[in-house]
């Protein structure tokens, strides 16, 4: 038998899916880093799958998609940690936040739900500053909000998002002493402005701690006291040094 | 709607409950959907799941035969697809193909990872006992399903049974020696046999 020919055997069983477990681990890992092996693999996917017709379709619950679209979701605001930008210590440290922040069940139905974004900015000395960047599909910073602790002053920063007509941005917070639910720092106004003194009655410890949102309200701001409308998925990075920083 | 290609892929909906009509996607479409998900195109998406989750259920649930289990399997599988449509290269596997491999990839790992949590059960004997070729890939004429059938049925019946329960229910070669009453090494070259044998009937 040649190589190859064991190669084929391997890629077949593992399709066939009576590989022992830990062979079978060990090719699903190998698989991506030798195309040989990979190639030999999607041959026999190709060769065997005709036999799913064989499969009786079943359907799912009505609730399974809402379910996968809730942990995508999830999954979004919390891909900050995948972010190449964000690195280190900081970055387990607020993949770690933004699992803690999870909004109301109400919310969680509401359609295009979530955003999510936090502090990043942890210099090796006390941090006193952070910024947090609100992000809309994926590509385009919306929102820049940067907090000085010390002032306890907040100032948010408008990027690529822009007013819309009949609607209010709204911020918000949400931390463990808050309670499970998030907290309205304030809606912005008009002009995309917000209350430089909105974060005075937060202690800086808790700020620090603290995970922040954008959602899209009502004129006016929530009619609920909890986001109702889409919200921006938020992104982070981090500002250390000014080098990723600057990008932006 | 095309029909160039087959369509095992086919949301369980009437048009009363669809405005669009049945959603038949040919694994074209289903490609351009993954497409269009590799952007982040969430409308897509849900598209997508409509159109392949009976028959991707359909699939991990034969393999799990725990109706809660398999619910949980095909969340992770279209998290998967989500996470890997930007890798899905239309040009090397079908979609239907790749996303029914995510599909049994996740089932077979699970079931290998929890192996008590899954009842042995006859039906598996007769599920496979009882293969005939759909009415659908009669009157469609899939030729891929149409070719494969063909080539198992030039297989000994036991090794036919052998393929079919592992590759569509999940059967380990451990399950398969018991069930045939045969050392595991038997198994092994038999499936070994077997696949060599479909490779050269299904070569072009």
């Amino acid at each position: 038998m040649t190589d190859h020919n064991d190669l084929d055997t391997l890629a077949a069983e593992f399709v066939l899916g009576t590989l022992p477990a830990e062979e079978r681990s060990v090719v699903a890992t190998r698989r991506n880093e030798d195309p040989e092996l990979e190639a030999l693999i999607l041959a026999w996917e190709a060769r065997l799958a005709p036999l799913l017709d064989e499969v009786e379709p079943i359907q799912p619950g009505p609730d399974l998609l809402a379910r996968i679209e809730k942990r995508l979701d999830e999954l979004e605001s919390s891909a900050v940690s995948s972010n190449p930008v964000t690195q280190g210590a900081t970055v387990t440290e607020l993949t770690r936040r933004l699992r803690r922040w999870q909004w109301s069940t109400a919310v969680a139905s509401a359609a295009a739900l979530m955003l999510v974004a936090i502090l990043a900015f942890q210099p090796a000395e006390e941090p006193q500053s952070f910024v947090a960047v609100f992000q809309h599909d994926d590509q385009q910073p919306a929102f820049l909000l940067s907090v000085d602790l010390e002032n306890r002053q907040l100032n948010i920063r408008p990027v690529t998002a822009e007013p819309v007509q009949g609607r209010s941005y709204q911020l918000w917070i949400k931390a463990d002493e808050l309670g499970p639910n998030p907290r309205s720092v304030g809606v912005l106004t008009n002009n995309m402005t917000i209350d430089e003194s909105a974060l005075r009655q937060y202690d800086p410890e808790l700020l620090k701690a603290a995970t922040f949102g954008i959602s899209v309200e009502p004129e006016g701001g929530s009619p609920t006291g909890q986001p109702t409308g889409p919200a921006i998925h938020g992104y982070l990075y981090p500002t250390g040094e000014g080098k990723s920083g600057h990008q932006l | 709607m095309e029909s160039e290609s087959p369509k095992p892929f086919e949301a369980q909906r009437t048009p009363s409950d669809h405005p669009e009509g049945a959603l038949l996607l040919t694994s074209k479409d289903i490609g351009k959907l993954i497409a269009k998900v590799a952007q982040r195109d969430r409308a897509a998406f849900a598209r997508l799941y409509e159109a392949t989750a009976p028959k991707l259920l359909g699939t991990v649930l034969r393999i799990l035969r725990d109706r809660a289990w398999a619910d949980d399997v095909i969340q992770d599988v279209y998290i998967k697809i989500w996470q890997k449509a930007t890798q899905f290269d239309a040009g090397r596997a079908s979609a239907i193909a790749w996303m029914a491999s995510i599909a049994r990839n996740s089932a077979i790992d699970e079931l290998r990872k929890h192996p008590a949590r899954r009842t042995v059960s006859d039906d598996d004997i007769e599920q496979i006992a009882s293969v005939q070729p759909t009415a659908q890939a009669q009157l469609e004429g899939q030729q891929a399903v149409a070719s494969l059938n063909r080539c198992l049925d030039e297989l000994e019946k036991d090794r036919q049974d052998m393929v079919r329960l592992a590759y569509l229910n999940g059967w380990s070669r451990d399950q398969l020696a018991a069930h045939f009453d045969q050392p595991v090494n038997t198994v092994k070259t038999w499936l070994y046999r077997a696949l060599k044998q479909l490779k050269r009937c299904l070569a072009p």
